[in-house]
């Protein structure tokens, strides 16, 4: 049946994609629900939450609240943590409870950017959509609104999109990390690497308006994989005899992608990419499979003939019958676990 | 521009009263903060028992949480906890579901789809659902009927809108409701009797059992230890129930009216005297006296060997613990510890203590975890010796903490005497150099 899980619990959703971009840049983030939406965001879909204090805030809507479409009172209560909070911006994310209410986010962010003298951006994400469309919003809402400048090129300057928790599924490494100074300054980027289609559309939009060409790679793979951590050094890349196999791999598409390239360098016979998320169509092979249900991977996985599975060790209960090799690669958005977990089970 | 975390002193909201509370510390009248401190206010279910561990108290039952994907998100932190394996289920709605309303169609047929996939047929089935459907105005009660003809089973709704939490019947409100609502008509037995409000048994040792079973109670029934289906339904035997969580005061009421069986409301303190005074009392009621001279003094001893230890200690005391944080704080203090700080929701039930607090520490800190500035909340600026309470021990890092938040519940004289128990355990590790004490 559509939409029914009897495996796995629900996805990272848009919202908390959203947050994930925004959460390190200086901002203050109004989760526009009743409390839950929040909790689930930063309870567990922000890893960073527990050691780095954010401007993260629940609007604490109640029912009179939403049936009165009171984003006066929002508006008032942002502008009393705009006075009391020094942020770079107010952001505004949308969450079920203002997707079902009609929530008009062009004039609720109008009306903030009179009262808060903060520039105000809002995020329209429904909680019904997954992490990579929330982040996708939040990144060209961003460079939208504060990206406007054209300044020179500096050499060698990178700028990386779709580096965040949940596309990486780790604390993004330093490097790759995305500051406030660095979405206003993104005209000097002499390119941008694109580590997740969450960051496709941003780069378009500073290819458009800037001319910054793009890159599309996962840098992480071979500077250490994912399961470096729990491989003593080694990676999974090694550890599996590749020649030969026909592999079935399912994570987000830059970093699927990635692995299908290093498997294939060592001799696998077929390589298949299947994502839950978003799945670009310049990035796509042929053969490759957007999962939506349970049931799309249990057919992929009995029908594909496949010798080796590799993703998020939640998924085998679904194929519990699969007789060969699976390979863990824990993916964030969908277990909630970081890669350091990671391991092999044959 | 000050940065610096709001508070107000236990004197001055004494001063103010109730009725002129500062908008700092009403939760509907700022944004509401969220950090670790804040996880039990935004995210009940995330810790403890929220409305989906609550909903799954019924021994045999399964849930099926029909809602956004971004409800059930942190399902997986309770779902891989081993008692709650394979008894949740996701039927994920879409924006074309709010619009038509065609998931509840769909909600008999996965039921059946649930039970169907299980080794074991289950007792019940929970249908949860979130605040899209509380303000689309879904009228659960008619789709449980149609699933329940389906499968042949009792299918139950269960509403976690947080948009709510603050009515007069919030989300654990209707659950405990909800749950209840099982219970089919029995006959009486003069030696049953069910404690309500809490879903995890009391603290192994505490005296009310002892009190019940001296006056000839021979059954005292909790659902969280009930084996099975048919054992939860004989708490409909009951002579009288015991509610100890304000929770659980309607799912009383509906059981009185319902099936005649009358209750008794107690409160979970932590003053001595004052637990004395509610046994005298529920003592009254039932025509008993309990002999409760020997658990007092145990209680006292844990807390005068405490204060050997540790005499003059200075407490922060949270909120996301198994206390009224104001009722501790003013326990503390009788028994002449130093509380510099109290993190709670001050609330008409325990303005009370509160007050009686200002009277006798009136510079104890009153902080709001909710209020936006917390944000900067320094600790440095309000040195503790000892956190009770999770939240406490979060903005704390350096200083002892006792979470004392498990799920099994401390109450009456076996409460105060582990707690200090407990405190001594905690506070002489950290003596002895064991790096910051947690518990």
């Amino acid at each position: 049946m559509r939409g029914l899980r009897k495996y796995l619990t629900p996805f990272a959703p848009d919202q908390s994609g959203a947050v994930s971009v925004l959460y390190e840049l200086g901002g203050i983030v109004v989760v526009c629900d009743a409390g839950g939406c929040t909790g689930n965001i930063c309870g567990f879909d922000e890893p960073r939450w527990h050691r780095t204090r954010s401007a993260v805030f629940s609007a604490g809507l109640r029912d009179m609240d939403a049936i009165m479409g009171r984003d006066d009172k929002l508006v008032a209560e942002l502008a009393d943590a705009a006075h009391k909070i020094t942020a770079n911006f107010a952001a505004v994310v949308g969450t079920p409870v203002p997707s079902v209410i009609g929530t008009d986010y062009h004039a609720l962010r109008r009306m903030a950017e009179r009262k808060c003298d903060l520039p105000v951006i809002t995020i329209d994400t429904t909680g019904m959509e997954l992490y990579d469309v929330g982040a996708s919003k939040a990144y060209v809402e961003l460079f939208d609104r504060f990206a406007t400048e054209k300044l020179p090129v500096r050499d060698g300057r990178v700028l990386y999109l779709g580096a965040n928790p949940l596309d990486l599924s780790r604390i993004p490494p330093q490097e790759m990390s995305l500051s406030f100074d660095e979405v206003v300054h993104a005209s000097e980027a002499e390119r941008v690497m694109v580590v997740a289609p969450s960051g496709l559309a941003a780069a378009k939009l500073l290819q458009r308006r800037f001319g910054t060409p793009y890159d599309v790679g996962y840098p992480l793979l071979g500077a250490g994989d994912p399961c470096e951590a729990a491989h003593d050094g080694q990676t999974l890349l090694d550890e599996v005899p590749w020649a030969g196999k026909r592999v079935l791999v399912v994570h987000q598409q830059v970093a699927a992608n990635a692995i299908r390239d290093a498997i294939r360098s060592r001799g696998a016979e077929r390589v298949v990419c299947a994502t839950w998320f978003m799945q670009a169509p310049e990035l796509t092979q042929e053969g490759d499979v957007r999962l939506r249900e349970e049931d799309d991977f249990e057919e992929l996985v009995y029908q594909g003939d496949f010798d080796v599975l590799v993703g998020d060790p939640t998924l085998w209960r679904i194929v519990s019958d699969f007789d060969g090799m699976t390979v863990d690669l824990p993916q964030f958005p969908v277990s909630g676990e970081l890669v350091c977990q990671a391991g092999v089970v044959t | 521009m000050g940065h610096a975390a709001c508070y107000f002193t236990a004197g001055e909201l004494a001063t103010r009263g109730m009725q002129h509370l500062p908008d700092e510390l009403v939760s509907n009248r700022h944004l509401i903060y969220s950090s670790p401190a804040t996880l039990a206010f935004n995210s009940p279910g995330a810790e403890g028992f929220g409305v989906k561990r609550a909903g799954l108290a019924i021994p045999g039952s399964v849930m099926l949480l029909v809602a956004p994907g971004c409800c059930g998100r942190n399902t997986s932190l309770v779902s891989n906890m081993p008692a709650y394996k394979d008894r949740f289920f996701y039927l994920n709605m879409a924006e074309t579901d709010i619009v038509t309303g065609r998931h509840l169609k769909k909600i008999p047929q996965a039921v059946e789809e649930v039970v169907d996939c299980l080794a074991q047929r289950p007792s019940l089935v929970m249908i949860c659902i979130t605040c899209v459907d509380a303000l689309l105005g879904t009228d659960m009660e008619r789709v449980c009927r149609r699933a329940e003809e389906r499968v042949g089973l009792p299918v139950r709704p269960c509403y976690m809108y947080a948009l709510t939490r603050e009515g007069r019947r919030p989300p654990m409100v209707h659950v405990r409701q909800s749950l209840y609502s099982l219970l089919e008509p029995r006959k009486k037995r003069p030696t049953s009797v069910n404690v309500l409000g809490f879903f995890a048994p009391l603290v192994e040792g505490c005296e009310l059992y002892g009190y019940l079973r001296g006056m000839g109670v021979k059954a005292i029934r909790e659902v969280s230890t009930c084996k099975d289906f048919d054992e939860f339904q004989r708490m409909a035997e009951a002579n009288f129930n015991l509610v100890l969580h304000p929770e659980a005061r309607f799912a009383a009421a509906d059981l009185q009216e319902r099936l005649g069986i009358p209750s008794i409301e107690l409160t979970r303190l932590y003053q001595l005297d004052r637990i004395r005074t509610q046994y005298q009392a529920l003592g009254q009621v039932l025509g008993q006296t309990f002999d409760d001279a020997s658990d007092y003094a145990a209680a006292q001893d844990a807390v005068d060997a405490f204060a050997r230890h540790m005499p003059q200690a200075a407490f922060s005391v949270g909120e996301c613990l198994n206390a009224d944080a104001f009722e501790l704080a003013l326990a503390l203090v009788r028994y002449g510890f130093v509380v510099r700080e109290v993190f709670g929701t001050v609330q008409a039930e325990n303005f009370v203590f509160l007050r009686r607090l200002a009277e006798l520490s009136p510079h104890t800190r009153v902080y709001s975890n909710m209020e936006p500035t917390m944000v900067y909340y320094d600790a440095s600026d309000c040195p503790v010796d000892v956190c009770l309470g999770k939240d406490a021990g979060w903005y704390h890092p350096e200083a002892a903490c006792l979470a004392w938040n498990e799920d099994v519940q401390p109450y009456g004289y076996a409460g105060v005497r582990l707690l200090f128990e407990a405190l001594l355990r905690l506070t002489s590790a950290a003596a002895s150099g064991e790096g910051r004490a947690q518990a």
